[in-house]
């Protein structure tokens, strides 16, 4: 049996305060219990994607890493990094957040990654179209890696979220419903008690002034 | 926001390529955890890309200055020698935790 709640009295008064905590208690379980399980579809739906960006982010990736070394390759590593130095900075990223069942997951926008030759900012005359390529290579990484960064936190999130709320559902279930309802019953148990004592003794008191 | 690389010489030169000027290149994870504090510190970055073959070896120290932060993010990227082999798969060990069951992720 489930342990009492300390330092109740087994009153009329009580009995009922308790009585409406165990109903709260129910109705905040079942609550919880619906959010895990559409949290945990949630998960599920987003897992997909993870699993989608983060195969889409290595492919994008090696094939940028390869064009980066045939680049390197026909014009030396120091023209290439000269290069990069050279490139136009990208506007960078809008970060803002969205909501999923509570969960605030962020969003990430990149804005604009690909451009075209003249656009990136080095110049063209002693460059080689495998440098073009390979800055064409990584800005499409780039966008994957930005697409993966922001399910996988998603997706983080999600999972935090599905572990703290399972911790209620079962605080709830095993510990805080049980001893709720396990003190109802012991009070009602000594309500029912001191009435049949109260009766004994009134039948015991007539008893013994009929005697007289 | 910014976006910030964190990685071996090649993989900062090909983001620059990109457009990415912030990028750092580090040798030694210890380098790299070091760039990592000064980055957070900075208030317009919003993304952080690093290398898995860093981030590896300095896993617990990033997990703490990251942990209180919805910015910036962080994303693990392979370098130019590929993915790393990790011990666990880190999408199935949080499917495990969320659901408590360990399903099959090809």
């Amino acid at each position: 049996m489930a342990d009492l709640i300390e330092g109740v009295n087994p009153t009329r008064m009580e009995l009922l305060k308790l009585k409406t905590k165990v109903k709260l208690a129910k109705k905040g379980h079942r609550l919880l219990k619906e959010k895990r399980d559409a949290l945990i579809m949630e998960f599920f739906n987003i897992l997909e994607e993870a699993k989608g960006a983060r195969r889409q982010a290595e492919a994008r990736l090696r094939e940028a890493f390869n064009a980066l070394i045939l680049a390197q390759a026909s014009m030396g590593v120091m023209k290439v990094t000269q290069c990069a130095y050279a490139a136009k900075e990208t506007p960078g990223i809008e970060t803002y957040t969205r909501s999923i069942m509570g969960v605030r997951v962020p969003v990430l926008e990149l804005q604009e990654t690909s451009r075209s030759v003249i656009e990136r900012g080095y110049g063209l005359a002693d460059t080689t179209s495998q440098l073009d390529e390979a800055a064409a290579r990584f800005e499409e990484a780039l966008a994957a890696v930005v697409q993966l960064a922001e399910v996988e936190r998603s997706i983080k999130l999600l999972a935090k979220e599905i572990e703290s709320t399972k911790r209620r559902v079962n605080a709830l279930e095993n510990v805080l419903i049980p001893r709720l309802e396990a003190t109802v019953k012991y009070i009602k148990m000594r309500l029912d008690e001191m009435e049949r004592e109260n009766f004994f003794k009134l039948k015991r008191i007539k008893a013994i002034m009929e005697a007289r | 926001m910014k976006i910030s690389v964190i990685a071996d010489f090649d993989t900062v030169v090909g983001f620059r390529l990109a457009g990415v000027k912030e990028g750092y290149a580090v040798n030694s994870p210890e380098e790299a955890l070091e760039r990592l504090r000064e980055v957070v510190k900075k208030e317009n970055v919003g993304l952080v890309i690093i290398t898995e073959r860093l981030v590896d070896k300095i896993r617990g120290d990033v997990e703490k200055l990251l942990e209180k932060r919805s910015f910036p993010l962080l994303v693990e990227i392979p370098d130019k020698a590929g993915p790393i082999e990790k011990k666990v798969d880190p999408l199935k060990e949080l499917v495990r935790r969320a659901v408590g069951v360990d399903i099959k992720i090809e």
